[in-house]
C-alpha cells in the first residue's frame, strides 16, 4: 500500500494528516495490531515460501501418507499424496493472496473510475453508466466465475477476473456516492473558477478527498475476495486441481474427511487467520479515516 | 419527482436490467466449447442422429433465430424445458429451491435470533467485556467462509450427536423434525458469518440511535431505562438493519451453494453447476433470469424503503 493518500493535500481542497492519524489507531488498538501483524506474517511467509519452506510443494513421502498433523517430520502433516502441508500452505498463500489483491485492484480501478466518471458528470452519463453497474450487479459472481471456467477452462486469471467482477459494482457505487458529495464543495467550485478541466479536477480535487472510504472499502472486499477465491476453489472451478491454494488444498480434504480431518482444517485456520486479520485491520482504518456504516457481505 | 413516477421509472429500468442479464446468459452460455447434442447421445453417435437431435432442440437455426423465439416465449412467461429430460424449467427450478430456500431462511432465523440481541448487548455495554466478546465473535464469523464452517459443524455436532444426519435432505412434507434435523447444520453454516454482519450493523445503528436528541428527552422524563432501550432506540435501530438485511440476503447465494455440497444436498446451486457442465441451456438460462429477478427487484424495494423511512431522500435525488 501506498502512503500518499497519508496526505491528502490538493491543491484547493482540504489537508488531512491521515497517515499520522493511522499511525495512532494502530499503534493504540490492539485490533489494529494483531491484524496487522497477522497479514504482515502471511505475506512474508508467501513471498519467502522458497526460502522458508521445508519441502518441495510437489515433493511426495509415500513413507508417509496423510500423515497427522503436529508430527514430525511434517509439522502440519502430509495430504493423500503424502506431500508436506506446511510447504504446500505456504506456497498457497501465494496464489490465495495474490488473486485476491489482483482481483480487488482491478475490481477498484475500474469501479472506481466508472463511479467517479458518473458522480461527477452526472445527467445521463450518470443514468447509463449506474444501469450499466446494476447489471454486474444483477449476475451472481458465483455464475460469472462457472461461465468462465466453462468458456476459457481452469486457471488463476479466471478466478480473478470473475472476483474483479464482482467488486466492480461495489465501488463504483461508493465512488459515485462520495463525489456526489464532495461535487458541491467549495474547493471544487474554486477549482473550476480558476479554469482547471474536469479530468484535472475529477483526479486532483475531487479522487483525492474521496479516497478514505475507498482504502476501507479495499480491505474489506481483499477479505472477501479471499473468501470468494476459497470457494470457488473448493467448488472446483477455480484455479487449476494442481494449483496449491488454501481453498483448493480445503477441498482436496474433504473426501478425506473421515481418516484426515487435517487436510481441510489446516487449511480453513489460514484463511479465518487471514482474513480475521484483514477484517480487523480494516475496521481499524474505518476508525482512523472515521468512515461510518458497516459494509460487505461474506 | 412524485413517488408514483419514481416507482414506474425505477420499475422500467430494472425490467431493462434484466433484459439485457437475460441476453448476455443466452450469448455467454452458446459461447461454451461443445454441443449439447453430442452431450446427450455420446461420444460416438453418428453425425445424422447428432444433426437430427440439433434439429429437435432448435439448435440448428440461425442464433438470432433462436434468440428472438427465445424472447418471444419468455414475453410470455414460458422458460422453456431441460433438453435431457424435457422436464419445464420452472417446475426444474421450483423443485431445486425448496432445499436452498430452507437452508437460507433457517439460516437467516438463526442470524437474526443471535445478531440482534448480540448488537444491543454490543452497544448498550460499549467497550465493557460483553461488547469485546460479541465484536471478537462477529469478526470471527465474518471471517470463515461457510462451507468450513460446515465442515467443522459436521466434525464436531455432526459426530457428536448422531441424530442430526450429516447428509441429504429430507422434504418439509416428511414432516418438520427431520426436515429441521436435515437443514439445522446447513443453516448454521450459512448463517453464521451473516450473523457477524448483522451483530455489526445492529451495534452501530444503536449507538447512533442512542445518542439521538429523542433519547435523552425520553432519559429526561424519567422513563424507565427498558421502555426507552425497546420503545424509542430498538424499533429506530432495527429499521436501516432490515433493509440492508434483505440485501444481503440475496448474496448468500454462493455461500449455500458450496455448503449444498458439503451436506450432498440436490439444491438450486447443484441444479445449476450441473446444468452448465451438461450444457442445458434452457435451466442456466432460466436460473439466471430468476436469480437477476430476485436480485433486482430485492434492490427496488429496499430502495423504495429506505425513501420512506428517511424523507430527507429525495427520489430520484442524489442519495
Amino acid at each position: 500500500m501506498s502512503t500518499d493518500y497519508g496526505e491528502s493535500e490538493t491543491r484547493f481542497g482540504i489537508r488531512i494528516d491521515r497517515f499520522e492519524r493511522l499511525r495512532e489507531t494502530v499503534a493504540g488498538d490492539y485490533k489494529a495490531t494483531f491484524g496487522l501483524t497477522t497479514v504482515v506474517l502471511f505475506v512474508l511467509a508467501a513471498i519467502f515460501a522458497p526460502e522458508l519452506a521445508p519441502y518441495d510443494p510437489m515433493a511426495q513421502d509415500f513413507a508417509l501418507m496423510q500423515a497427522p498433523s503436529l508430527s514430525s517430520p511434517h509439522p502440519l502433516g502430509t495430504d493423500s499424496f503424502g506431500r508436506d502441508l506446511l510447504t504446500r500452505m505456504m506456497y498457497g498463500a501465494r496464489i490465495s493472496l495474490g488473486v485476491s489483491l489482483g482481483a480487488v485492484t482491478i475490481g477498484a480501478v475500474v469501479g472506481v473510475s466508472l463511479g467517479v466518471v458518473a458522480g461527477y458528470v452526472g445527467g445521463w452519463v450518470d443514468d447509463a453508466l449506474m444501469r450499466f453497474v446494476d447489471v454486474l450487479w444483477a449476475f451472481p459472481w458465483l455464475l460469472v466465475a462457472i461461465m468462465l471456467v466453462a468458456v476459457f477452462g481452469q486457471g488463476v486469471w479466471n478466478v480473478v477476473a470473475a472476483i474483479a467482477f464482482a467488486y466492480i459494482d461495489d465501488f463504483a457505487r461508493l465512488a459515485r456516492g462520495e463525489v456526489l458529495s464532495i461535487r458541491e464543495e467549495e474547493f471544487v467550485l474554486a477549482a473550476k473558477n480558476v479554469g482547471l478541466g474536469d479530468v484535472q479536477i475529477m483526479t486532483e480535487e475531487v479522487l483525492p478527498n474521496a479516497v478514505a472510504p475507498l482504502i476501507v472499502q479495499f480491505t474489506v472486499l481483499v477479505a472477501r475476495a479471499m473468501l470468494a477465491e476459497s470457494t470457488l476453489s473448493f467448488l472446483g472451478i477455480g484455479v487449476k486441481p494442481t494449483t496449491p491454494t488454501w481453498g483448493a488444498l480445503l477441498g482436496q480434504g474433504r473426501s478425506l474427511i473421515g481418516q484426515a480431518w487435517w487436510i481441510s482444517i489446516v487449511p480453513g485456520i489460514a484463511i479465518v487467520v487471514t482474513v480475521l486479520g484483514i477484517n480487523l485491520f480494516g475496521d481499524a482504518l474505518r476508525d482512523a479515516f472515521d468512515v461510518r456504516g458497516e459494509g460487505g457481505s461474506p | 419527482m412524485g413517488l408514483q413516477r419514481y416507482v414506474a421509472k425505477r420499475t422500467l429500468q430494472a425490467v431493462l436490467v434484466i433484459y439485457v442479464v437475460a441476453t448476455t446468459v443466452f450469448v455467454a452460455i452458446r459461447s461454451i466449447p461443445g454441443d449439447p447434442a453430442r452431450l446427450i447421445l455420446g461420444g460416438d453417435a453418428d453425425a445424422d442422429a447428432i444433426a437430427a437431435v440439433r434439429a429437435e432442440l432448435g439448435l440448428d437455426e440461425p442464433i438470432y433465430v433462436q434468440y428472438v423465439r427465445w424472447m418471444s416465449d419468455l414475453a410470455r412467461g414460458d422458460f422453456g424445458a431441460s433438453i435431457y429430460t424435457g422436464e419445464p424449467v420452472l417446475g426444474r427450478i421450483a423443485g431445486a429451491a425448496e432445499p436452498t430456500l430452507s437452508i437460507g431462511l433457517v439460516g437467516i432465523t438463526i442470524a437474526v435470533l443471535i445478531a440482534i440481541p448480540a448488537g444491543i448487548v454490543s452497544a448498550t455495554r460499549r467497550d465493557q467485556w460483553e461488547d469485546y466478546v460479541a465484536t471478537g465473535v462477529a469478526f470471527l464469523g465474518i471471517s470463515m467462509p461457510s462451507f468450513w464452517i460446515g465442515i467443522v459443524l459436521l466434525l464436531t455436532v455432526g459426530t457428536a450427536i448422531p441424530a442430526i444426519p450429516s447428509y441429504g435432505y429430507a422434504s418439509i412434507g416428511e414432516g418438520v423434525v427431520p426436515w429441521l434435523s436435515h437443514v439445522i447444520l446447513p443453516a448454521a453454516a450459512v448463517g453464521l458469518p451473516y450473523a457477524g454482519i448483522i451483530t455489526r450493523m445492529t451495534r452501530s445503528s444503536m449507538l447512533e440511535v442512542l445518542s439521538e436528541d429523542y433519547m435523552q428527552t425520553a432519559r429526561a422524563k424519567g422513563l424507565p431505562p427498558r421502555l426507552i432501550l425497546f420503545k424509542h432506540g430498538l424499533q429506530n435501530a432495527l429499521l436501516p438493519v432490515v433493509t440492508v438485511a434483505g440485501i444481503l440476503f440475496a448474496l448468500l447465494l454462493g455461500g449455500i451453494v458450496a455448503v449444498e455440497m458439503v451436506f450432498g444436498v440436490q439444491g438450486f446451486g447443484r441444479l445449476l453447476i450441473r446444468s452448465i457442465e451438461r450444457q442445458d441451456f434452457p435451466i442456466v438460462q432460466g436460473s439466471v433470469i430468476v436469480i437477476s429477478i430476485i436480485f433486482v427487484f430485492m434492490n427496488l424495494v429496499v430502495d423504495l424503503l429506505y425513501t420512506s423511512i428517511n424523507p430527507k431522500i429525495k427520489y430520484g435525488g442524489e442519495a
